[in-house]
């Protein structure tokens, strides 16, 4: 022990170097500064870096957070953080290659484009990430309170249905005085954290004894009423939201958790065929859902209408080519109208694929896979069901949500509008997709390394604990 | 929660863990991690084999997609390659500087071959075959499609270096006048096409002027005579006599006949007629060879009905159909333009779609059912020209890049339709009909002075009163062939009147420049 580093632990500072991350966030940088440099020069028509503001403000955040993790002395996982730094670091490169009007917005008094927007929105994103990462030292208030969780979210979702604006034709955004923002990204996390709760709770007996009907195992009546009250919901939402892409993901998200707490691929099969014979009703009933399908199967019928936007993409898709046309050579607008609609949202994934190719498509791909590994070992070495459950349901709702636009995006299903987490412009999308990669880094520490001898303890982690005593007794009072 | 109470489990690949007895209460979660992780792989999978298939499989499809506003925008503000005759002669280029640059076509006589290309009506002929390669969108090398990406300039348009002669061209347009037919001339030792008209037919130049292409467009689509149309490729015309050709072919081809083949009958079927079921086939009226049965050179020489007929049922009609679609009838002929497939039979026939022995007779000298586009009956002489090698028609020899990169077309056998001996054969006896003692009645002015030249004359019955459609199809020389060339005058009456001559005009042209 040197004399510095017990200077630091003299004030409650215990250093947790973190390398490997370190490591990956100076070559997630390289790789930045490299698609900027490309994106500039080729604007410029030589060696350029043009106006690097933003990048090296949001790389400075990257690494003041990564210097954060290190003083407070966490032992996280080292490669979730710089993959999610990669992430917002495309979704910075894109809309910084986007025209830039195509979200204007003005914020403290300044009126701000697409670029610079988004950087807000990232940074934000990336303190809340660092914040639950760094404070979160505790599942209780997560573990505890599921069917309050619950409550919330359901309010959150009748608060929708009564006061939602209508955008795109889906009822989604809520506004509150000057603050707007798409509950539906919130709602996913109440989700996992109510699924994670009652299900970690009620294993054994989900798992263990069933109803028969003939072949089929069913889960004990009581029990199915969760499964039932969830695909109601989800219906609900398709049918007073129209929000086609957040009922997916719920629903598959619900039954993935289902039967990681289970293992019983029959309550699967059951969900998928409830899945399908609510589908096949909402088919005949709803001509929005009618349209998805038939545009899915051939968009050609209907080029200048419905079929319209999707028919751009593949046609971003053919520009592109295996190594893409490069950032700023491809043509994400012809005159001052964007070649895709919804190119910096729903289909930011065309526009990607366009200039970086399908080379470049299939290493985001890859870094989701990434972020889907990390979460799933987080929960593979969880110390109890709720937080595995909770690791696995927070990995799922951001790959899952990849794999569902994506998806729509390449007409491999049907096209859902929904956001490309950490990717797609959007506030709500990268506060709640930041918070869910900071829940997972939290759920990820090993626990502080146990104070050299004659020390005292931190200081950051006395405040915890002090917070949890807290809590502890509100909860007592309450129950 | 401290490190030492975690339990650290791991996931492991089911057949090598360890059977262990299995523990009482809910299955780890930890283990069904392992399928999920193998469903989401497999959903994974299927986004990457989503992107392949867009970005490496149908990319090309796409990218020429005319519909593709991408390809148009780009297209408007990229510079576009200029396209050639084999001379070196501009036929299509970029004019004006400034603003969105307009097209000219200084020869609009090669209007049939070179197309159009008009911001309002889109692009036509060579212009839409080769549109990605003249903005330089895509390239005939993927090599050249990853290269591009490191260049600073990522467009590389290039310019079509095609195989048509412009001068004899504007002879077939010439000779054609104003009336009705086509002109398709071929290198048949490679297929390149020389020549290609259609008559009537349009000015390029008007469809893109900005201003008044509209009116003109409208003009055009209305006329009668589909000035639109490209007969040379498309138009299906009844051969006639030029039919024999096919019939030859297949007869010797198959064996069926040879080139001693006689008919006994002959000589009285002459004045009677060849009764075939019911159904009275004639011989044109001749002053010469009545008196004995005709042998295969004679029958082309003078163009006997009846001869033909016999051999056609002697053929039958799986070989004629067999060797009519090695010549390439009944598909859509590959090639730079838009072409329609030639027909022997209407094809609901129990016959090998022949209805019957009458219609198998009647085709064998190009009547029946049979319809045949000039480009069809072009590469019918052209096979023969070329020793029984059927190449395929081609009009563009070299893409030539902006970057200096030189793509080279060359030219590729199709099909060996018949062998070389009895290609020789009908090479023979059609230079007789050209140059024999009898055959210089009906083609003796598609001779080329001086120069040994195969062909045969037809004529094609309409029924009703209508003129016939005059026809020629030959080559020269004849020993050693140059130029192969079929040439149709819609309502041109009998093969000499119209047609052959034309024939003679142009292949003396393309050999001497006269």
């Amino acid at each position: 022990m040197t004399a510095a580093a017990r200077a630091l632990y003299a004030v409650g500072i215990r250093p947790h170097f973190r390398w490997r991350e370190l490591g990956l966030l100076v070559v997630v940088s390289a790789a930045l500064v490299a698609g900027w440099a490309s994106l500039s020069s080729f604007r410029a028509g030589e060696l350029a870096l043009g106006e690097a503001g933003l990048l090296v403000s949001y790389l400075a955040l990257a690494f003041a957070i990564h210097v954060a993790f290190v003083i407070t002395g966490r032992r996280m996982d080292q490669i979730l953080f710089p993959t999610a730094t990669m992430l917002a670091g495309i979704s910075l490169l894109l809309m910084q290659r986007l025209p830039q009007d195509l979200v204007e917005q003005s914020i403290a008094g300044r009126d701000l484009t697409l670029a610079p927007l988004q950087l807000v929105w990232i940074a934000s994103g990336f303190v809340i990430l660092a914040a639950l990462a760094i404070f979160v030292r505790s599942d209780g208030w997560l573990r505890r309170y599921k069917y309050t969780w619950a409550a919330a979210g359901i309010g959150l979702l009748l608060l929708v249905f009564l006061f939602g604006e209508v955008t795109g034709g889906a009822r989604l955004t809520l506004r509150i005085g000057p603050l707007a923002g798409q509950p539906s990204e919130l709602l996913k996390v109440i989700l996992v954290v109510f699924l994670a709760g009652y299900l970690a709770e009620n294993r054994a007996l989900l798992s263990a004894s069933s109803t028969r009907i003939g072949r089929l195992q069913l889960p004990p009546l009581p029990y199915m009423l969760p499964m039932l009250a969830m695909w109601g919901i989800a219906l609900a939402i398709v049918i007073v939201q129209r929000d086609l892409g957040a009922a997916l993901l719920y629903f598959l998200v619900f039954l993935a958790l289902l039967y990681v707490a289970t293992r019983r691929a029959s309550y699967v099969v059951l969900g998928l065929v409830m899945f399908v014979a609510g589908g096949a009703v909402l088919y005949g009933l709803f001509p929005h859902v009618q349209d998805r399908i038939n545009i899915w199967i051939d968009p050609f019928s209907d080029p200048q209408g419905a079929g319209y936007q999707i028919i751009r993409a593949m046609y971003a898709y053919g520009r592109g080519g295996i190594l893409g046309t490069g950032l700023g050579a491809g043509l994400p607008q012809v005159g001052n109208v964007p070649s895709i609609p919804a190119i910096h949202t729903d289909f930011v994934f065309a526009a990607l694929a366009e200039e970086m190719g399908m080379l470049g498509g299939l290493a985001l791909l890859g870094l989701y896979a990434l972020i889907a590994q990390r979460g799933f070992r987080i929960a593979a070495t969880a110390a109890d069901d709720f937080r595995a459950l909770l690791a696995t349901g927070l990995t799922l709702v951001v790959v899952i949500q990849a794999a569902i636009i994506c998806g729509g995006n390449l007409r491999v299903v049907p096209l859902t509008g929904i956001t490309l987490p950490l990717i797609s412009y959007g506030g709500s999308s990268i506060l709640v997709n930041g918070a869910v990669i900071g829940l997972l880094l939290a759920l990820s520490d090993r626990g502080v390394e146990p104070p050299p001898p004659g020390t005292r303890p931190n200081v950051v982690r006395r405040l915890g604990r002090r917070a949890r005593g807290l809590g502890g007794r509100v909860e007592e009072a309450l129950s | 929660m401290t490190a030492s109470r975690v339990a650290r489990l791991r996931v492991r690949i089911p057949l090598l863990r360890p059977k262990r007895p299995r523990p009482t209460g809910p299955p780890r979660v930890a283990g069904s991690l392992l399928r999920l992780s193998l469903a989401l792989a497999i959903g994974y999978g299927a986004l990457a084999a989503g992107l392949v298939h867009w970005q490496v499989l149908e990319a090309s499809r796409l990218t020429n997609d005319p519909l593709n506003p991408l390809v148009l925008a780009a297209a408007r503000n990229a510079p576009r390659g200029s396209i050639f005759d084999s001379t070196g002669k501009v036929l299509a280029h970029n004019v004006g500087g400034s603003g969105e640059p307009l097209r000219e076509y200084p020869y609009f006589v090669a209007a049939p071959v070179v197309g159009y290309r008009s911001t309002i009506f889109g692009t036509a002929g060579l212009e839409n075959t080769y549109d990605a390669q003249l903005t330089g969108l895509v390239s005939l090398r993927p090599g050249d499609e990853l290269l591009r990406k490191f260049r600073d300039q990522p467009y590389n348009p290039s310019d079509l270096m095609t195989s048509l002669d412009v001068e004899l061209q504007r002879v077939g347009v010439d000779l054609l006048g104003d009336q009705r037919g086509a002109v398709v001339a071929i290198e048949p030792t490679t297929g390149r096409v020389l020549a290609l008209v259609s008559s009537p037919t349009f000015n390029p130049n008007r469809i893109v002027d900005p201003q008044n292409g509209r009116r003109y467009v409208a003009d055009l689509r209305e006329r009668e005579d589909s000035p639109l149309l490209n007969r040379s490729t498309q138009g299906l015309y009844v051969p006639g006599s030029v039919f024999k050709i096919v019939t030859a072919i297949a007869g010797l081809g198959s064996g069926a006949i040879a080139a001693t083949t006689k008919f006994e009958d002959q000589p009285e079927e002459y004045e009677t007629g060849f009764l075939v079921q019911g159904f009275r086939i004639r011989d044109f009226p001749r002053r010469v060879q009545l008196d004995h049965p005709l042998n295969f050179y004679e029958a082309t020489e003078v163009s006997s009905n009846i001869w033909f007929a016999h051999a056609g049922l002697e053929t039958g009609p799986d070989a004629l159909s067999d060797y009519a679609s090695r010549l390439g009838f009944g598909l859509r002929i590959p090639f730079e333009l838009p072409t329609s497939p030639s027909q022997v039979t209407g094809g609901d026939g129990p016959l090998s779609g022949f209805r019957d022995e009458v219609e198998l007779a009647n085709a064998a000298y190009g009547q029946g059912e049979v319809l045949v586009t000039p480009l069809q009956m072009a590469l019918v002489a052209s096979t023969v020209a070329n020793d029984g090698l059927l190449m395929r028609p081609k009009l563009v020899d070299e893409l030539r890049a902006t970057d200096g990169s030189v793509t080279t077309l060359g030219p590729s056998g199709w099909s060996q339709v018949i062998s070389p001996f009895d290609a020789q054969i009908i090479s023979d006896a059609m230079q007789l009909a050209v140059e024999g003692p009898f055959g210089r009645d009906l083609a003796g002015s598609a001779k080329v002075p001086g120069i040994p030249t195969a062909g045969k004359s037809g004529t094609a019955e309409l029924g009703g009163d209508a003129a016939p459609h005059s026809w020629f199809i030959g080559f020269a020389p004849a020993d050693a062939p140059q130029i192969a060339v079929a040439v149709i005058v819609e309502g041109g009456g009998a093969g000499a009147q119209r047609a052959v001559p034309m024939a003679g005009d142009l292949m003396t042209h393309y050999l001497t420049g006269n």
